[in-house]
C-alpha cells in the first residue's frame, strides 16, 4: 500500500483508512474529468454509492453496434494497482477471457498510476477496433483473426447481434 | 315502450318487422338476455363433493377436482327436463329430482391426475378451446427456504415437481406431459402461464426463463424457445459451438454469489470477480433503456451527467429485477412485468416497484418500458384496455366481455372513481397492478355485459373488502382487516376496478352475505331483473360465520351455480340458478 507495484497485502486485510480515502478522492477526481471531458463512444459512472465499483458502456464498435456493459472495479490502493474491467455483456473477441476479464497490458503489468479511467475505457475501445492476437487471452480467437479476417468478422458481427443489442 | 321489453314475444316480432342499425344486429341479439335470466333457484342441491372450477369458455364441459385434489371429474352441462301432466304447468313445483345435481349435469369421466405424492392445483385450468383440450397441473409441496442453486433466485420457493397435464377434453385421454422440476412456476388464477391460440407461456420465476411452448393440433407440447438467460432459440447452441478453444465455463449461470463475493472481499485488494454476463433479457433490457437516456441528450457533458444519476446509479437495481409475469399481447410481443424478488413471491405485490415492458420475440426487442406508475401507460390502458385483453377468437360471445375500453358505462364508473382519487399516482400504480392480464380470468357471461345489466354496485364496507382482497389477487382467508372503513383510499379507489364489488365477472371467491346479489336492467325501465343468492334458502344459522362465495355462471346459458362455503370445513352449500 506504500508503493505502487508491492501494495497487494492480502495478508493484512485492514487497509489504513488514509489510503481509502485517498484513492476515494483520486476516483472522484477523475469521475470529475470523466464527465467534463467524455471521451467518445464511451461512459461510466459508479454503480449505486459505492464508488470503488462503476459500470461503463461502450457503443458504436465495429462490431455491428451493440450496446457492451462492462464492470470496473477500483482496488483500495488505486491508482497503485490497477482496476479490473469485466464485460457483462458477451463478446466475442481475443482480448477478453473466456469470463468476460479484459485482458491488456496496461490492466496488468502495464498499468501506471499516471492512467486514468477516461485512458482505460479509451484503451478498451480501441482494442475493439484494433484487437492485439499476439498476446491473446484467447488464442482459438486470435488465429481466426491471424488467419480469416473476414469470418473472424462475422463471427464476432453475429456475436453481437445475438448477445450484445 | 315498457311492453315491448319486458315481454320476450313483442321483441320476436319487433326482430321480424324492424332491422337493427348496421353492424349492430349481435348487440340487438344479446338484448333477448335481458328477458332470458336465470331467476329461479335451486336451493341446497345435493350436489357430488367435489371444489368446482369453471364451465369451458364454449360451455361444453365443467371441470371439477376431487376433494382429496387426486382426480379429475369433468361433466357435460345439460338442462333441467320434466314432464307435467297439469294444464298450467308454471303454478307446479319442480319435481324433487331438480334437486339434484346428476338432473343438470352429466359426468363424462373421473380419471385421476397425479402420480406418487403430487397434488392438483385446483386454482389452475385452461381451455384451448379450438382443440377442446384442456390444461391441467400438479404439484408437490412448496419449499419456502429453498436453497438457491444453479441459477436459481434467491428467495424464491421452490417446487420439487410440476407437471402440466394436456387432456383431451372429449374422452379426458391424457395427450402430453410437461414437467418441470426442482423450479417455480405461479399457478394461482393460471398467474404464472398465459395461453394465447396454441402458443403457451410458463414464466419459471425460479430460473427466470419464460419457456413458450405449442401445443399442436396432434396434442403435442413443442419447445419454441426459452426467454431469459438467452433470447434466441439457438443462442445457447451458437455459444457452444463457437466455444472450442475458448473453453467456455458454465460458471456465469451462478451469478448471484460471486457478486457478493466481490463486496466482501474488496478490501483484500485483489477483488475476485465473478464471471457473471447479463442475461440475454437483462442485456436487451438495459440497452433500452441506455438508449433512450443516451438520445434524450445530444450535449456529451449532459448526457453523461445524466447516464450517471439515472442509469449507472441504478444498474444493480435493474440487473436485480426479476420477471414477475407475463402476458401475451400477439403472437410476437409479450407484455412482461419485472419487478423486485420480495413483490415477486408476496402475495401483495403492489406496495413494490414495479416495470412493465412490451418485448418482441421474434426480433429481440424491448420495444417499450415503462414503470408502474407511468401516466403514459395508464392512459394506453385506459383508452385502450382490451388491447391487453387477449381471448379465443373462436368464439364471438368473447369480444363482449365488459371493459372500461369498450363499455361506457364501466368507463364512467373508473372516470369517477378517478376523480375522487385522493392520490393520483397511488391510483394510477392501484390500476396498472392488474397488467399483465390474468389468462382466461373472466367469464363471458351475458350476465355480466354491463350495457346490459348492473349488478348491486352499493358500496358497503363488505364490498371494500372485496376489492382489497381482489386487488391482492388472494383468496379470502388472508384479508382480516377491520371493518369499518368503508371509505379507506386505496382501497376503495379500486372499487371499480372490475366491477367489483359482491360479484364480477372475475373468477374469484368472494366474501359473501346473506344479501342476494341483484342484477338491475341497465336499460329502461331499469327494473329489477333477478337475483343471485348464494347459501342455504333462509340465510345461514350463524350469521357471524365468514362465508366465501364463488359462482361459476355458463358462458351463454341462463344458468349458473353458486357455492358457499363457510371456513370451518362443513360442506359447502350449492345453489343452481336457471331460467325456469
Amino acid at each position: 500500500m506504500i508503493s505502487g507495484g508491492g501494495g497487494r497485502s492480502s495478508s493484512s486485510s485492514w487497509a489504513p483508512t488514509t489510503s481509502v480515502s485517498a484513492s476515494g478522492k483520486r476516483i472522484q477526481r477523475e469521475m470529475v474529468e470523466l464527465n467534463n471531458d467524455p471521451p467518445p463512444h464511451c461512459s461510466a459512472g459508479p454503480k449505486g454509492d459505492n464508488l470503488y465499483h462503476w459500470i461503463a458502456t461502450i457503443i458504436g464498435t465495429p462490431y455491428q453496434g451493440g450496446i457492451f456493459f462492462l464492470d470496473i472495479i477500483f482496488p483500495t490502493d488505486y491508482p497503485f494497482m490497477p482496476p479490473q474491467v469485466v464485460f457483462k455483456t458477451r463478446i466475442y473477441h481475443c482480448n477478453v477471457e473466456p469470463n468476460g476479464r479484459v485482458s491488456m497490458g496496461i490492466l496488468k503489468d502495464g498499468w501506471s498510476p499516471a492512467l486514468t479511467i477516461t485512458k482505460v475505457l479509451l484503451a478498451v475501445r480501441s482494442i475493439l477496433t484494433n484487437p492485439d492476437p499476439y498476446n491473446a487471452a484467447v488464442p482459438g480467437i486470435a488465429h481466426l483473426y491471424l488467419g480469416d479476417r473476414a469470418k473472424h468478422d462475422d463471427i464476432a458481427a453475429e456475436w453481437t447481434v445475438r448477445f450484445a443489442k | 315502450m315498457y311492453y315491448r321489453r319486458s315481454n320476450i314475444a313483442a321483441r320476436i316480432f319487433d326482430r321480424q318487422i324492424c332491422t337493427p342499425a348496421p353492424g349492430t344486429s349481435v348487440h340487438h341479439a344479446r338484448r333477448f338476455y335481458e328477458n332470458l335470466v336465470p331467476s329461479y333457484t335451486v336451493y341446497e342441491v345435493e350436489f357430488p363433493d367435489h371444489s368446482f372450477r369453471k364451465f369451458t369458455d364454449d360451455g361444453q364441459y365443467l371441470v371439477s377436482f376431487s376433494r382429496n385434489h387426486q382426480e379429475l371429474i369433468v361433466y357435460r352441462p345439460r338442462w333441467l327436463s320434466f314432464s307435467c301432466n297439469d294444464e298450467d304447468c308454471d303454478k307446479h313445483d319442480l319435481p324433487a329430482k331438480a334437486r339434484r345435481f346428476d338432473s343438470f349435469f352429466t359426468q363424462l369421466y373421473c380419471i385421476p391426475l397425479v402420480s406418487c405424492n403430487e397434488l392438483i392445483c385446483k386454482d389452475f385450468f385452461l381451455y384451448m378451446e379450438s382443440n377442446k383440450f384442456g390444461l391441467f397441473a400438479t404439484s408437490t409441496a412448496q419449499i419456502h427456504d429453498a436453497p438457491a442453486v444453479g441459477g436459481a433466485v434467491q428467495g424464491v420457493p421452490s417446487i420439487e415437481k410440476i407437471t402440466f397435464h394436456l387432456l383431451r377434453m372429449e374422452d379426458g385421454e391424457i395427450l402430453d406431459k410437461k414437467i418441470f422440476s426442482n423450479d417455480f412456476v405461479n399457478l394461482t388464477h393460471n398467474m404464472g402461464v398465459f395461453l394465447y391460440d396454441d402458443l403457451l407461456a410458463i414464466v419459471s420465476l425460479r430460473y427466470q426463463t419464460i419457456h413458450i411452448l405449442q401445443i399442436r393440433d396432434s396434442g403435442n407440447f413443442v419447445h419454441v424457445r426459452a426467454i431469459g438467460e438467452f433470447c434466441r432459440e439457438d443462442d445457447e447452441l451458437f455459444l457452444n459451438s463457437n466455444a472450442q478453444g475458448m473453453q467456455l465455463s458454465n460458471k456465469n449461470k451462478q451469478h448471484q454469489v460471486p457478486e457478493n463475493h466481490v463486496e466482501n472481499h474488496m478490501h483484500q485488494g485483489q477483488p475476485n470477480v465473478g464471471n457473471s454476463f447479463l442475461s440475454g433479457i437483462k442485456q436487451r433490457l438495459l440497452s433500452f433503456i441506455f438508449q433512450g437516456l443516451w438520445n434524450e441528450e445530444t450535449d456529451d457533458t449532459l448526457r453523461i451527467q445524466r447516464l450517471r444519476n439515472k442509469f449507472y446509479f441504478h444498474f444493480q437495481d435493474y440487473v436485480d429485477l426479476i420477471i414477475w409475469k407475463v402476458q401475451f399481447l400477439d403472437r410476437h410481443h409479450l407484455l412482461i412485468k419485472f419487478g423486485s424478488v420480495d413483490g415477486g413471491v408476496s402475495r401483495n405485490a403492489d406496495h413494490h416497484p414495479a416495470f412493465v415492458a412490451v418485448y418482441n420475440m421474434d426480433t429481440t426487442e424491448i420495444v417499450s418500458f415503462y414503470q408502474n406508475s407511468a401516466d403514459e401507460l395508464y392512459l394506453l390502458f385506459e383508452k385502450f384496455g382490451d388491447h391487453f385483453h387477449v381471448t379465443s377468437r373462436n368464439l364471438m360471445y368473447m369480444n363482449f366481455i365488459s371493459s372500461h375500453s369498450n363499455n361506457i358505462h364501466a368507463l364512467e364508473q373508473l372516470r369517477s372513481i378517478k376523480d375522487k382519487a385522493s392520490n393520483s399516482s397511488q391510483f394510477v400504480k392501484k390500476m396498472l397492478a392488474s397488467l399483465p392480464f390474468s389468462c382466461q380470468s373472466q367469464s363471458p357471461s351475458p350476465y355480466f355485459d354491463q350495457s346490459l345489466f348492473r349488478f348491486d354496485d352499493k358500496v358497503t364496507p363488505h364490498a371494500c373488502f372485496l376489492v382489497y382482497f381482489h386487488c391482492n389477487d388472494q383468496m379470502g382467508l388472508a384479508m382480516e382487516k377491520p371493518i369499518g372503513h368503508p371509505l379507506e383510499t386505496d382501497h376503495i379507489n379500486v372499487v371499480c376496478l372490475l366491477l367489483l364489488e359482491l360479484i364480477s365477472a372475475t373468477d374469484r371467491h368472494r366474501q359473501s352475505t346473506d344479501h342476494p346479489i341483484k342484477f338491475i336492467l341497465r336499460n329502461s325501465p331499469h327494473t329489477l331483473k333477478f337475483k343471485i343468492k348464494p347459501g342455504p334458502e333462509a340465510g345461514s344459522m350463524d350469521g357471524r360465520a365468514k362465508k366465501i362465495s364463488s359462482f361459476l355462471f355458463h358462458p351463454f346459458l341462463p344458468f349458473a351455480l353458486s357455492i358457499q362455503q363457510t371456513l370451518f370445513l362443513q360442506p359447502s352449500v350449492v345453489n343452481i340458478h336457471f331460467r325456469r
